[in-house]
């Protein structure tokens, strides 16, 4: 098993990045910039942690962002006609659903691999959102019983936040204490072994990249709800930064799987960072060159902690002969 | 004699033009260590995989316990207690001991709908089938790829071990073993024997066929040539029978 530094030296490492930033970075550690922060994590924890889950199951899922821009834009043209928002959340939590189980019939029924028939989905959403929109963003006032879901607090806690914290838990109960979760893990870490188990692989594979699909859903209502707004292509700015959470998130807790409490904990310290480059003043393109190499630099990181190849043997993304 | 535990009548398996194996009668007796044996090509491969239900025979028929049944699949197989450890293993070198034992038939406590893993429980069971393998780990937890490959099959035959398989099918245990792991990997076939369970041995290595076989089948040409009693017979006869299709 991996010892202790393997397991928590990138978490204490992130504790250190955020405790730098509260120390030096001005206002960083302002009530009403944490709240942001975390409310900015929010949306990207719960994208990457559908990321997580395909690629739990083995699988990418390159379409996450271009899914939640579709099902936000999709709420917010239902808002607009005055649709009970009830009807508007379960219309864009349904059609980002809808797009995971296509995904899922692409991969399992057809045979593509996820890193094609996820970009494939991902052009068709984009598409799908700037005609409905025509190429322009819906805003306007939109009822409480909508923004507030991301707006509210409940219990003295922001909403959102409290929607962190539930997709976190069953994600993670799911797939470390269920019969469903061990059967999703035996697929993604091999294959062949889950198959000859009697394991239904290809009924895991599909749900894996079907919640994915659902939490693309659930991100894009928050995102809508928060600004009053949905654009053609407003979740695009978290596709690389989930990614990235997810990576960053193996070299966490479980080197070299991708785990919940990895995922979520990375998409704070991504957050932090570039909140706090902001503050301190980086210019704007710094935050991509960081990210860019903290992708490569997380997925280096999980081998050396692993000591073998990071995604040795999760081939069924890659193109097979 | 007890009647046969397994039979096979008139098996055959072809690959389109190709007859892998045609017209084996087989049975296996419980309790005996059964080896199939044969050159590369000699049938043994397609023969186990129809026994191991990876694939249908195109002609034939498999009893077991006085019924006959078909094999839709290796699980439906390990399912009515014929279980394979294969060459490569088949097992999640990165997950635990615990999960690869229970892979696919997890033990689940709480309500029935929940189906929430009882990872104490599997942990604990775990354990005591590798302790009547006389295989002595604590860290149920650890993942597979930390042990030995003596270890590891041990796992592997705990799978088995927990479907309380009455055959164990090992394909080639050894090929890919040092010596001392060797020792540790005929000594858990023993320990199979030693419980009553009936272990077909497919293997190239004479000479643990020689120390573990109760019993040797021989394989030529897709058809099986020898079936005799192992008693007496040393690595070099058993290597002469495949090479000659003749008792030794």
């Amino acid at each position: 098993m991996p010892g202790f530094i393997e397991r928590y030296g990138t978490v204490a490492a992130g504790l250190l990045l955020i405790a730098v930033f509260v120390v030096f970075a001005p206002n960083f550690a302002t009530p009403a910039n944490i709240v942001n922060v975390l409310k900015d994590t929010s949306f990207l924890a719960i994208l990457a942690i559908g990321f997580t889950l395909a690629l739990v199951v083995g699988e990418l899922d390159l379409s996450v962002a271009d899914i939640a821009s579709l099902a936000a834009v999709v709420a917010g043209w239902l808002v607009q006609m005055k649709l009970d928002p009830l009807l508007a959340v379960l219309a864009a939590i349904g059609i980002a659903t809808v797009a995971g189980a296509i995904n899922a019939v692409g991969v399992t029924v057809l045979h593509v691999p996820s890193l094609i028939v996820t970009l494939g989905t991902a052009a068709i959403a984009r598409g799908f959102a700037f005609m409905i929109t025509q190429g322009v963003a819906f805003v306007g006032r939109w009822p409480t019983g909508f923004t507030g879901l991301s707006r509210g607090m409940s219990f003295g806690v922001p909403n959102l936040l409290l929607w962190l914290a539930g997709v976190t838990l069953l994600a993670w109960f799911l797939v470390k204490h269920t019969r469903a979760g061990a059967h999703m893990t035996a697929t993604g870490e091999a294959e062949e072994a889950a198959r000859l188990s009697g394991i239904a692989t290809a009924r895991m594979k599909r749900l894996g990249l079907l919640l994915s699909g659902t939490l693309a859903g659930i991100t894009a209502v928050l995102l809508a709800a928060n600004l009053s707004s949905a654009a053609p292509n407003m979740a695009g700015d978290y596709f690389l930064y989930a990614i990235a959470a997810v990576l960053l998130g193996m070299t966490m807790f479980e080197p070299g799987q991708p785990n919940i409490p990895g995922t979520v904990f990375a998409a704070l310290v991504l957050k932090v960072l570039g909140n706090g480059l902001v503050l301190l003043g980086a210019a704007y393109y710094v935050q991509d060159i960081v990210l860019g190499l903290i992708m490569i630099g997380s997925v280096a990181a999980s081998t050396v902690l692993t000591r073998r190849p990071a995604f040795a043997n999760k081939l069924n993304f890659r193109m097979r002969a | 004699m007890a009647a046969p535990l397994l039979s096979l009548r008139g098996v055959g398996k072809n690959y389109g033009a190709v007859i892998a194996v045609r017209d084996v009668d087989l049975d296996v007796y419980p309790g005996e260590v059964l080896a199939i044996c044969g050159d590369n090509g000699a049938g043994k491969s397609s023969l186990i995989k129809v026994i191991s239900g990876a694939q249908a025979p195109s002609a034939g028929s498999i009893t077991l316990r006085g019924a006959e049944t078909r094999f839709r699949s290796p699980h439906d197989a390990l399912a009515q207690g014929v279980a394979t450890i294969y060459q490569d293993l088949a097992l999640a070198p990165r997950l635990s001991i615990a999960a690869n034992v229970f892979m696919g038939a997890e033990l689940t406590r709480g309500p029935r709908w929940l189906r929430m893993l009882d990872k104490p429980r599997m942990a604990r069971e775990a354990r005591a089938y590798l302790a009547r393998l006389s295989v002595a780990i604590d860290d149920m937890r650890r993942p597979v790829e930390g042990l030995s490959g003596g270890q590891r099959q041990a796992v592997a035959i705990s799978r088995a071990l927990r479907w309380d398989a009455s055959i164990i099918i090992m394909d080639e245990p050894t090929a890919a073993l040092g010596v001392k792991e060797t020792a540790q990997v005929l000594d858990l076939i023993r320990h199979l024997k030693s419980e009553g369970r009936t272990v077909l041995l497919i293997s190239h290595n004479m000479a643990d066929v020689a120390a573990l076989a109760t019993r040797v089948a021989i394989m030529k040409s897709g058809a099986k040539v020898i079936d005799m009693p192992a008693d007496g017979l040393g690595p070099d006869d058993i290597g002469h029978m495949i090479m000659t299709g003749r008792a030794a």
